[in-house]
């Protein structure tokens, strides 16, 4: 087993996540009480992105190997044990005509009452260009699997939660308001700030020794802040408001908000967060 | 109790924590998670990344040279809330959660420090 991994599948072990794992780089992803096992194989494969050859062992014998990546199954590279593997395995790419061979291969792999292991490795006939393949949600719509439970079988508190997507960075829509608007909205724990680009440009608040210290990093910080504000937005330039502080809650924080080519840049005194945030909503219509 | 019941029970108190993630920022691993909202791994894997961007350079050196080493971030965007915590004594430690913006901060961030101490002292 890689040494690098120890530390993490004993943190793992420590906090009692759901995950055996097995010498040679295995591990389990359904026991034998689990009543659903071909949906472990999909959500294995579909967390899959880049290009991985997976193979999925029973405890019953039969196995299989699929080559994945970008959330589809690009070809079936061997199987152990199973019938009615021939036109899936012949296939150079998988297509919409092998979907109901392939879906039965899964079944017969993920016997009911056997463990179910797999161990990734390198894609088995290279091709990682190939971009193709059965989208794993086609295989596991027919099944009337969901790929993304919270937990194994765990159910989810209510209806509207099993509703709730992750937020993915929806457009937010402004109400036409400034970062100027957002600094006032904030009130008197916002102590210093200054706006750099945009609306507002060049105003500034507060304490002037504190202004000129702000002043002076965006000079010549403004590329790398806009970088750092680009991995925190789902698209580069969307709107964000960053407050980082020792605390939050008491003591000061630096609190940096992007609006169009606005970017305003403060300091926050105390408990902001709330203020802030009510301010930050104030942006939206 | 084990970390998985710690941060269940954060968002069982608190509703409108959406997700509460617990992290491994050295190994940029998600290792345990709690709430309603669904969850790929990717999903889970720009979480961590966004954690470890907040306490990154260049706003963390301004952090650091104004007040001191910051060991909390709220960031908010289009999607609503996301705070992150980091342990001050396990700087790899830390709790990530997704909130609905009208979560009240003034209490869930202590509850949050709180857990996470919790889970550095015991884990």
């Amino acid at each position: 087993m890689n040494k690098g991994t120890l530390p993490i599948l004993a943190r793992l072990s420590s906090l009692q996540a759901d995950i055996r794992a097995l010498p040679g780089g295995g591990r389990v992803i359904a026991e034998p009480n689990d009543r659903n096992p071909v949906a472990q194989i999909l959500r294995v494969a579909n967390e899959t992105m880049l290009g991985r050859s997976l193979e999925f062992v029973s405890s019953a014998g039969p196995a299989l190997t699929l080559d994945v990546a970008g959330r589809r199954v690009l070809r079936l590279i061997a199987s152990h044990g199973l019938t009615g593997a021939e036109s899936c395995l012949g296939a150079e790419v998988l297509e919409d005509e092998h979907k109901d061979d392939l879906i039965k291969l899964l079944q017969k792999v993920a016997a009911p009452r056997h463990e179910l292991r797999v161990i990734s490795g390198p894609l088995g006939r290279g091709g990682a260009e190939v971009s193709v393949g059965l989208p794993v949600a086609l295989l596991a719509d027919p099944l009337l699997i969901d790929l993304n439970p919270i937990g194994p079988e765990e159910p989810l508190p209510d209806a509207e939660a099993a509703a709730a997507p992750m937020p993915d960075g929806g457009t937010m829509q402004l109400s036409g308001r400034s970062i100027r608007d957002f600094a006032n909205g904030v009130g008197p724990v916002l102590m210093a700030w200054l706006i750099q680009g945009g609306e507002g440009d060049g105003q500034s608040e507060g304490p002037e020794e504190m202004v000129s210290h702000l002043q002076g990093f965006m000079d010549t910080e403004r590329e790398a802040v806009v970088g750092q504000l680009d991995l925190l937005s789902a698209r580069p330039g969307d709107p964000i408001c960053l407050m980082l502080g020792v605390t939050l809650i008491d003591g000061h924080s630096i609190i940096c908000a992007r609006l169009q080519e606005a970017i305003l840049l403060g300091v926050v005194e105390g408990d902001g967060t709330q203020a802030a945030l009510a301010a930050w909503r104030g942006l939206t219509a | 109790m084990g970390i998985t019941e710690d941060i269940g029970a954060v968002v069982k108190a608190f509703p409108q924590a959406r997700l509460v993630a617990f992290a491994d920022l050295s190994s940029r691993m998600i290792l345990t998670s709690a709430g309603p909202l669904s969850t790929t791994q990717e999903h889970l894997d720009r979480l961590c990344n966004q954690a470890r961007a907040c306490f990154d350079d260049p706003l963390f050196s301004l952090s650091v040279e104004a007040f001191g080493e910051p060991h909390g971030a709220v960031v908010m965007g289009p999607d609503g809330l996301r705070l992150f915590l980091r342990s001050d004594v396990e700087p790899a430690d830390a709790l990530c959660c997704i909130c609905d913006p009208g979560i009240d901060l003034a209490a869930f961030v202590p509850k949050i420090r709180e857990t996470l101490e919790s889970i550095t002292h015991g884990g």
